[in-house]
């Protein structure tokens, strides 16, 4: 059965081992309405994967079912099977806690707590117990602040409120927290949608360093910023997965009309 | 058609012509008139606000003030027999307590204003007396003046409308300059009493202090969790829509039925201490604690949902989400609704008067458990006095009051404006 | 030993057993082991509610219980059986012996007291002494069964988080309990007036003079429940007059702040307006007793209608008064829901400001200021001091605002109080009355609030 289901990009795929997540005939309906419609997809160690398609495809729904942030929308319902490392993450003794922790996420609109930047680092290591005490905390902050490329810029004023950042800083302040507790998967969802451009260039700059060490997931409406960051480029429409591939022959040679159709600009 | 057409005149209007003008000085004219009754009916209410507040200010500041009568006083005459050497040390109260002060009041009072002396002073003057002796045990071995709290008919002469008899003794004491006008500590620190010129709100104070913590432990808690559990965790079910309907209907229910509750239940069902602040905080919680919900409620529906969404997106679980960050957010809200409440549950009269908080008390509550009397209770209680000299002190009560209520208010309002956060 | 200080010393146990889980579970924890499921912190809570949430849930049972059982093996022993038959006396010694015993009083009045205190002393301290045995005893289970779960797989966290939420769904029934405890206290109390009175006499009655007979054969001795005058009293005072004052100020108020202020005078007018509902109902009862009441009698004399000191028309007024922000504010929020497309499509046909008010705006915020209104109303109807303060107690059955009527609250307060038997049909008639309030109140509220929504939706 799972030979069967098998995509080819995996067969073709040869270097890397085992995907770090599996997605097997995912399906979400909100309520009624099904917004995702049977989606199966790898996710691969350090590979930068794009989710692209038209606003309202079930790109960003899909996303959130990756670390279950569906489950805080009441009417939300997923179907299918997702698999982290081979544990199935809908699974009863998987604790949706520790998944989130494992799968991180940055929202579209940056969101740090109304809390200085050396509390918003911290807040999650802490709630994990990842550091025994104030000097390893330390450690941990100044790491993911200088991973995140913002360290230079706020190493003189951690105590003050992380809102009162630019909007760019505020959002590598956000994957600098997400990345605090040492997450496998980074899910980011249109991370730059927010932001100038010389700020998405900075993101963009950052997701191509952080690749080395974690899975990361994107989710952009746009197709030059997947083009840029991304090894792989799922493209969805209408809560289907039409075409799934290397980057590069997605944007140049994509096997499926609508896909060409959508990167060419006839529709979105 | 054709008919209504052919009815219509044809002829343009005539904007400028004389009919017209008149009719627009008519619609000007009504339209002032209009504004004129709005601003008629603002500053009717807000003249009856300050009438109100006019009058009870100027009824009772003076009952922050007391007369009070000279009277000289020669001790090794008097019929105290007190030792000053008594009074040093471990025996000192009960050696006060032994000796007969009102008896030598009465003797000092008569040796130096004839027999009558005695009415010039207050019943309690005597209790002046025996304070000035612990203070100074040496005044036992001499000739003192004091001046003591005068009776309530020269109080109320020397402060400008007693009766024509008391305004001639008081006339001629002031031409002797045996009166003066001195602050009613008495008033501050006292009790309940039969006397208006020895009444006191401290006892009433206590016990409002003292609901007012059994009020808040027991409304801010449960307020604050419910309005937690109905905004973040509350599935759409039946149950949630009975406990929202209960809620809304609790904040309008009127504050005597809460006292009726309580009468049933706190005290006939479950034997708790009639009169007592636990009984009437249990009550005034159960009439606030639906305020708390309601004003928690709003506060956390104002936390963005984005804060919400960052911490579980790390991984923190939906206790952790609302304790570590929506409700520290949301707190400057609820502690601007609790106060409010709360203002509004000291401000409270009518369901305390149901669980029995209306017997007199004399002595300043102990405890939770013990006999209390509440401030705006004390001011129905002695409202309904035939002696005159209790207007006064029901006024200046009812100006303890106001000023606490708007003491809180202003702090609601102060929190709301500075940490009113705008996302 | 006290209940008090077993109280304390479970939750002591509690910091132990917090202390222990937390060492143990820090013990999981090293770098080459996978992480445990939940942090040592959450294992100590997880330990430390079990040892002392049964334990205290025991004691707070046992504390009801132990009281019965006290008070029954005190009135068992032969002390006990000199003590007088008459009820009143004898809960009196009870009472006292037990202040005694417990070190609340130090010399008994009653020598019987004296005598009762220290069997009231050996049966405290042995039911105490039970209590503690049984709690330290469910403390110690509860706390060594969670204790021996502690591992690294177990979800400590999940575990004390569902006893959070536990709680918190405890808290919002509260409000559940308060209503059936309303309506469960005054029907329980009004059936049993009603099997005294029937039902239809207090209902229609127009007779109310709630005096009980001291003797049985004295003349006129059954008292009367007619409700009628009350009711009409309450109607009269907050229902109408208060209306009569509180509608036109209020809404005109409302008016002129919302279209006509500018906002520096809205910015103070408005809070001016909010401390006039703010000032407590005792201090209005008081100036109407004090102030208006004189002001209306002298009133009702100069234009020849003889007029009491406690008048309908002195109550009424200030109550209105004191309704007022609450009309102005619902009336507010009524105008300000009009959509502005329909204020300027008057206002740009050349109609006046006063004209756009009153024929549009006013007529399209109707349904939701006549929402306010029963608001208003029933806020009234429940008011208590200013009518206890300035109605009066005659039961008058008159439409003469200078006459002194009596309202429901005012007769509860007074049924209420002074020392009551509470199987008289007095004291029950004030429960009969809070019903009547309780369910018109409700159902003014659920009206209006029914009328103030459907008015929002149509302009949503």
């Amino acid at each position: 059965m799972a030979d069967m289901i098998q995509s080819p990009i995996q067969a073709a795929d040869a270097a890397a081992s085992s995907p770090k997540m599996t997605a097997r005939g995912v399906s979400v309906f909100y309520g009624e309405k099904k917004a995702v419609d049977d989606v199966s997809i790898d996710i691969h160690r350090e590979h930068v994967t794009a989710f692209i398609g038209p606003s309202g495809c079930g790109k960003s729904t899909f996303l959130r079912t990756l670390n279950r942030m569906n489950d805080t929308i009441g009417s939300a319902r997923v179907e299918g099977r997702i698999e982290l490392d081979s544990e199935d993450i809908y699974a009863s003794s998987m604790d949706v806690v520790q998944l989130r922790a494992r799968v991180g996420m940055v929202f579209q609109k940056p969101n740090p707590f109304p809390k200085s930047i050396f509390e918003n680092v911290a807040y999650g290591p802490r709630i994990h117990g990842l550091a025994a005490g104030k000097a390893e905390l330390d450690v941990i902050v100044e790491r993911s602040l200088r991973r995140a490329g913002l360290w230079d810029e706020v190493k003189d004023r951690l105590a003050e409120s992380g809102t009162a950042l630019s909007g760019g800083q505020q959002q590598r302040l956000c994957i600098a927290r997400a990345i605090a507790v040492d997450p496998e998967v980074i899910l980011m969802d249109e991370p730059a949608s927010a932001l100038d451009p010389i700020a998405t260039a900075r993101i963009e700059e950052l997701i191509h360093e952080l690749r080395g060490n974690y899975a990361i997931v994107i989710v952009t409406h746009n197709m030059q910023q997947a083009a840029r960051v991304s090894q792989r480029t799922a493209f969805f429409h209408l809560g289907v997965l039409v075409e799934y591939g290397e980057t590069s022959a997605i944007f140049t040679n994509p096997r499926e009309t609508r896909t060409k159709d959508y990167i060419t600009g006839r529709y979105g | 058609m054709t008919d209504m057409a052919a009815s219509i005149d044809p002829s343009p209007t005539d904007w400028n012509g004389e009919a017209m003008r008149r009719r627009i000085r008519r619609r000007y004219a009504a339209e002032r008139r209009f504004k004129l009754l709005g601003l008629a009916a603002i500053l009717v209410s807000a003249g009856f606000l300050a009438f109100l507040l006019v009058t009870m200010f100027s009824n009772g500041i003076s009952g922050f003030a007391r007369s009070e009568v000279r009277l000289d006083v020669d001790f090794p005459r008097s019929s105290l027999f007190l030792d000053p050497a008594a009074l040093e040390g471990f025996g000192a109260d009960q050696a006060l307590a032994g000796a007969d002060f009102p008896e030598a009041l009465n003797e000092a009072a008569q040796a130096q204003y004839g027999d009558s002396g005695r009415s010039l002073f207050s019943e309690g003057a005597w209790i002046g007396l025996r304070d000035a002796v612990r203070d100074d045990p040496s005044l036992l071995g001499r000739r003192a003046t004091l001046w003591l709290p005068a009776s309530t008919a020269i109080d109320i002469a020397a402060k400008g409308e007693g009766e024509a008899e008391a305004e001639r003794l008081k006339a001629r004491l002031a031409e002797a300059g045996r009166v003066r006008t001195g602050i009613n500590w008495t008033f501050l620190r006292g009790s309940d009493s039969t006397d208006p010129s020895a009444v006191g709100i401290w006892g009433a104070f206590k016990g409002s202090l003292l609901t007012m913590i059994v009020t808040l432990l027991i409304a801010f808690p449960i307020g604050v969790l419910s309005a937690v559990y109905l905004e973040e965790y509350a599935p759409r079910n039946r149950w949630t829509d009975m406990i929202e309907v209960s809620i809304n209907n609790l904040a309008a229910v009127p504050s005597i039925i809460f006292g009726l509750l309580g009468l049933a239940i706190f005290l006939n069902v479950m034997h708790l201490p009639r009169s007592a602040p636990l009984v009437g905080g249990l009550t005034l919680a159960l009439m606030t604690m639906p305020v708390i919900v309601i004003a928690g409620r709003n506060a956390i529906k104002s936390v963005p949902p984005s804060i919400r969404d960052a911490a579980l997106g790390i991984g923190a679980s939906r206790i952790q989400v609302v304790f570590h960050h929506v409700l520290p957010l949301a707190l400057p809200g609820i502690l601007t609704g609790t106060i409010i409440g709360m203002a509004r549950a000291l401000g409270e009269t009518a369901p305390l008067l149901m669980i029995g908080m209306r017997a007199f008390v004399a002595a300043p509550p102990g405890g939770f458990a013990d006999p209390a009397s509440v401030l705006p209770v004390q001011i129905f209680l002695w409202s309904d006095e035939v002696s005159r000299g209790f207007v006064e002190k029901t006024s200046a009560a009812i100006i303890v009051l106001l000023v606490f209520l708007l003491a809180m208010n202003g702090l609601a309002i102060y929190l709301r404006n500075k940490f009113e956060r705008r996302w | 030993m006290s209940l008090g200080a077993i109280t304390l010393l479970i939750l002591g146990l509690g910091v132990v057993a917090w202390l222990a889980a937390r060492a143990r579970a820090a013990a999981f924890a090293a770098p080459d082991r996978p992480r445990p499921h939940s942090l040592p912190g959450q294992h100590g809570w997880y330990v430390a509610l079990w040892t002392a949430v049964p334990a205290l849930i025991f004691l707070a049972i046992w504390r009801q219980v132990s009281g019965n059982l006290i008070y029954a093996s005190v009135m068992a022993s032969p002390e006990a059986a000199a003590l007088p038959a008459f009820d009143m006396q004898r809960q009196a010694i009870l009472s006292e012996a037990y202040a005694l015993a417990t070190g609340r009083a130090e010399t008994a009045f009653n020598p019987q007291a004296g005598i009762l205190a220290p069997v009231y002393e050996s049966a405290i301290g042995f039911y105490n002494w039970i209590g503690l045995a049984v709690a330290l005893l469910v403390a110690f289970a509860g706390g060594a069964w969670a204790y021996s779960r502690v591992s690294p797989q177990f979800r400590a966290r999940t575990r004390v988080e569902r006893i959070i939420m536990m709680g918190l769904l405890v808290a919002s029934l509260i409000a559940i309990l308060t209503t059936l405890g309303i309506v469960l206290s005054l029907l329980f109390e009004s059936l049993r007036f009603f099997s005294m009175v029937s039902p239809v006499e207090f209902l229609f009655g127009l007779n109310w003079s709630p005096q009980m007979a001291i003797r049985a054969d004295q003349a006129g001795s059954s008292g009367a429940f007619g409700a009628i005058p009350l009711f009409w009293g309450t109607i009269f005072i907050g229902a109408i007059i208060a209306m009569i004052v509180a509608i036109p100020l209020g809404l005109m108020s409302a008016i002129y702040l919302t279209q006509y202020a500018s906002s520096r005078l809205r910015a103070w007018m408005k809070p001016l307006l909010e401390i006039l509902a703010g000032v407590p109902t005792v201090v209005y009862g008081y100036f109407a007793a004090l102030t208006v009441a004189p002001a209306v009698r002298d009133l009702g004399l100069s234009i020849g209608i003889p007029a009491s000191t406690e008048s309908a028309l002195a109550a009424g007024l200030v109550m209105g008064i004191m309704i007022i922000p609450f009309v102005s504010s619902m009336a507010d929020d009524s105008i300000a829901a009009v959509p502005q497309a329909m204020r300027d499509g008057s206002l740009a046909m050349g109609a006046t400001t006063s004209e756009t008010i009153r024929k549009v705006l006013v007529p399209a915020a109707l349904p939701g200021v006549v929402g306010g209104v029963l608001l208003a109303v029933s806020r009234a109807i429940g008011e208590t001091m200013i009518v206890v303060m300035a109605a009066g107690l005659a039961a008058n059955l008159t439409a003469n605002p200078f006459d002194s009527v009596t309202t429901v609250t005012t007769q509860i307060v007074q049924l209420l109080t002074g020392d009551q038997e509470f199987d008289s049909p007095k004291t029950l008639a004030a429960f009969a009355l809070g019903l009547v309030l309780f369910m018109v109140t409700l159902a003014l509220n659920i009206v209006a609030l029914r009328v103030v929504k459907k008015y929002r939706e149509a302009y949503d």
